[in-house]
């Protein structure tokens, strides 16, 4: 594509006391895209995002919003960013509107016209005055979307955004991001762990696993995608080589079977390889429409790492 | 100016938690306390005075201290005395020539000695508590409530915030001393009456080989002795707002920072009673906090420490102190 990034993870690594945590996403999201992050608890959401806003130091690879690194370039990078990360906390002993105007003040290209708008456009306007700690959940979610977009970023960030609203909340919280992107021209990132709700709002998805993007296309063509399932006797020697000679990231699904998506990858010369390895082949299956089954096994069966 | 918007945010923050608010009310409360205290004593002392030595009549301190001034005056002639003697009785003649001048009784308040007093004693426990409760949450109140991930992800960066919120602490320690002076002056008034600032009062002792050295003793108005006092009070807050400020950085807890800085100061309490041979207590903070002591010369004197010494200790504490925190802060992975 010839538009330029809006931001680029380039090998992002985190180790955290030991833990790899993070290990190698690599993704780029261009303007007035909306952007799936989707993957169980504990996959490595949160701890990429914090990467990519400058909150904690990547181990290893790159943050570059809209050109800007965040390592040698904080300030000019972090100008194109709003973001809500993990849970909406606000300055409770404040009301809402005090603390948009804390936000306000520290970035001068927000008017007084833009608090009231933003104030609108989220819903608040007949509570922006009361206490924050006499908020709803829902409510704090609504301020936390309206800090984030108060200075018109190019980039928003939403970690787990619809945690706490109501099925109509949903409803308005995705038109409203669409609006942002469409209309506004925001690019969106958006984590979550539940697929419904990254298949109604997105365009692109990546999935992310054990700290792995596994995944990352278009939300349309991947739930058309073909998912081939294997049951082999090495799983672990069959990711290997779907990693290192096509470039397949594949999943272990139960003791000896593994799940990956070929989009154009000639699958008799992957088994004819397989073979040639040694490895016994008992089943091969082709699985159609399968990102939720997909989805259901990664949030199910494995521990959180 | 982005930094004075910084500020002006954090003292936003500072008045709406109200914590300010709730140090000034312990200051009003504990300053009454203690000017009441201080007038019962008074009230005592004079009833025992005209039971011992017959004075009744309120004019009749000014026989004494007449008597008391004669008395001096030969002493002074006496060709015994040695020079130190001198000088502090010189400077106590001073002293009750001007109360005789300007028909003060020695023995009263005022509102200029009481709030000289005051922040006497303050000065090692009370005053850095008050400091303590404000310093300790500005950095870890935000950890604690995790909003400290909404400040550090604007286009601002860590250092600024963190200068933004240190500079408010310095103005913040301005604010508590003010008011300290302020309410002791107010409160003590309604007791003693408000005058007071231009009676003399002694300074410039010295620690000369482990003794108390008297020979360069002069006098000083009181107003310019308490401008003193509360100049060294402010020091101590600020050295001891760095040091919490640099704790709770890194507690990260409020509760847990407030209760290490506490324990801390009551520790120096303990140690310069018990500890003084031990030559290392002497670079600790805590046991430097006495800085008034050396003007009014009731410091227990320890070989080696003087005025000059322990603000240089202080400073060293300070400096330090803001040093780890910026390097910490700014290096520091947000995790919360």
């Amino acid at each position: 594509m010839p538009q330029t990034a809006v931001l680029e993870l380039t090998n992002l690594k985190k180790t955290i006391k030991g833990k790899e945590i993070v290990k190698g996403v690599n993704l780029t999201l261009y303007p007035s895209q909306i952007f799936g992050f989707l993957g169980p608890n504990g996959a490595g959401k949160t701890t990429t995002i914090r990467m990519i806003v400058g909150l904690i130091k990547p181990t290893e690879g790159s943050v570059t919003i809209c050109g800007y690194s965040v390592a040698h370039d904080f300030v000019k990078a972090l100008s194109n960013v709003g973001c809500i990360i993990e849970s909406p906390d606000m300055y409770k002993y404040l009301t809402g509107m005090e603390n948009l105007l804390q936000f306000a003040a520290m970035n001068k290209t927000v008017s007084q016209q833009r608090i009231k708008d933003v104030v609108e456009m989220v819903g608040l306007q007949h509570r922006v005055n009361d206490k924050v700690s006499t908020y709803s959940l829902g409510m704090r979610q609504r301020l936390g979307i309206a800090q984030a977009i108060l200075a018109r970023p190019k980039l928003l960030i939403l970690d787990e955004p619809t945690n706490g609203l109501d099925p109509a909340g949903m409803t308005e919280f995705r038109n409203l991001i669409r609006k942002l992107a469409y209309e506004d021209g925001m690019s969106v990132f958006v984590s979550s762990h539940l697929l419904l709700e990254i298949q109604q709002m997105c365009d692109m998805v990546s999935i992310i696993k054990q700290g792995r993007v596994i995944k990352t296309a278009n939300v349309q063509d991947i739930l058309h995608d073909d998912w081939i399932e294997w049951q082999l006797n090495d799983p672990e020697q069959a990711i290997a080589i779907l990693r290192n000679h096509w470039n397949i990231e594949a999943l272990q699904l139960k003791k000896n079977t593994i799940r990956a998506c070929l989009s154009q990858h000639p699958l008799d010369k992957i088994n004819d390889q397989f073979i040639r390895e040694g490895l016994a082949l008992t089943y091969c299956s082709a699985k159609q429409n399968t990102l939720e089954d997909l989805f259901l096994d990664l949030t199910e069966g494995d521990e959180i790492v | 100016m982005k930094l004075f918007s910084l500020i002006e945010n954090e003292v936003i923050k500072m008045i709406s938690k109200k914590r300010l608010m709730f140090v000034l009310a312990i200051l009003v409360v504990l300053i009454s306390v203690f000017a009441y205290g201080q007038k019962q004593t008074l009230e005592r002392t004079k009833a025992q005075l005209s039971q011992r030595m017959g004075i009744t009549a309120t004019d009749d301190w000014r026989k004494l201290a007449d008597q008391q001034l004669i008395d001096m005056k030969n002493r002074l002639e006496s060709p015994y005395r040695d020079e130190k003697d001198k000088s502090s009785l010189l400077v106590r003649m001073e002293q009750l020539q001007y109360n005789l001048d300007h028909n003060l009784n020695p023995l009263e308040q005022s509102a200029a000695k009481f709030s000289t007093k005051f922040m006497e004693q303050a000065i090692f426990l009370f005053l850095p508590l008050l400091i303590i409760m404000l310093a300790a949450d500005m950095v870890s109140g935000e950890s604690s409530s995790g909003t400290i991930k909404l400040l550090l992800v604007r286009n601002v960066p860590r250092w600024k915030i963190l200068l933004s919120k240190y500079l408010t602490l310095i103005i913040l320690e301005v604010i508590v001393l003010f008011f300290a002076f302020v309410l002791s002056v107010i409160i003590s008034g309604f007791f003693f009456g408000f005058g007071g600032w231009f009676a003399p009062i002694a300074t410039g002792f010295k620690v000369l080989a482990g003794k108390l050295d008297t020979s360069s003793v002069f006098n000083v108005p009181q107003w310019q002795y308490s401008l003193m006092v509360y100049s060294l009070a402010y020091f101590v807050a600020v050295v001891v707002g760095s040091i919490s400020f640099m704790i709770s950085i890194l507690v990260k807890s409020t509760a847990a920072s407030i209760g290490i800085i506490m324990s801390t100061l009551v520790a120096g309490n303990f140690i310069s009673f018990f500890l003084t041979d031990w030559k290392i207590t002497r670079y600790m903070f805590m046991v430097n906090l006495r800085l008034t002591d050396y003007l009014s010369g009731s410091f227990q004197p320890i070989e080696g420490m003087t005025m000059l010494f322990s603000i240089t200790v202080l400073l060293g504490w300070t400096i330090a102190s803001v040093i780890i925190s910026f390097v910490y802060f700014t290096k520091q992975d947000i995790l919360v």
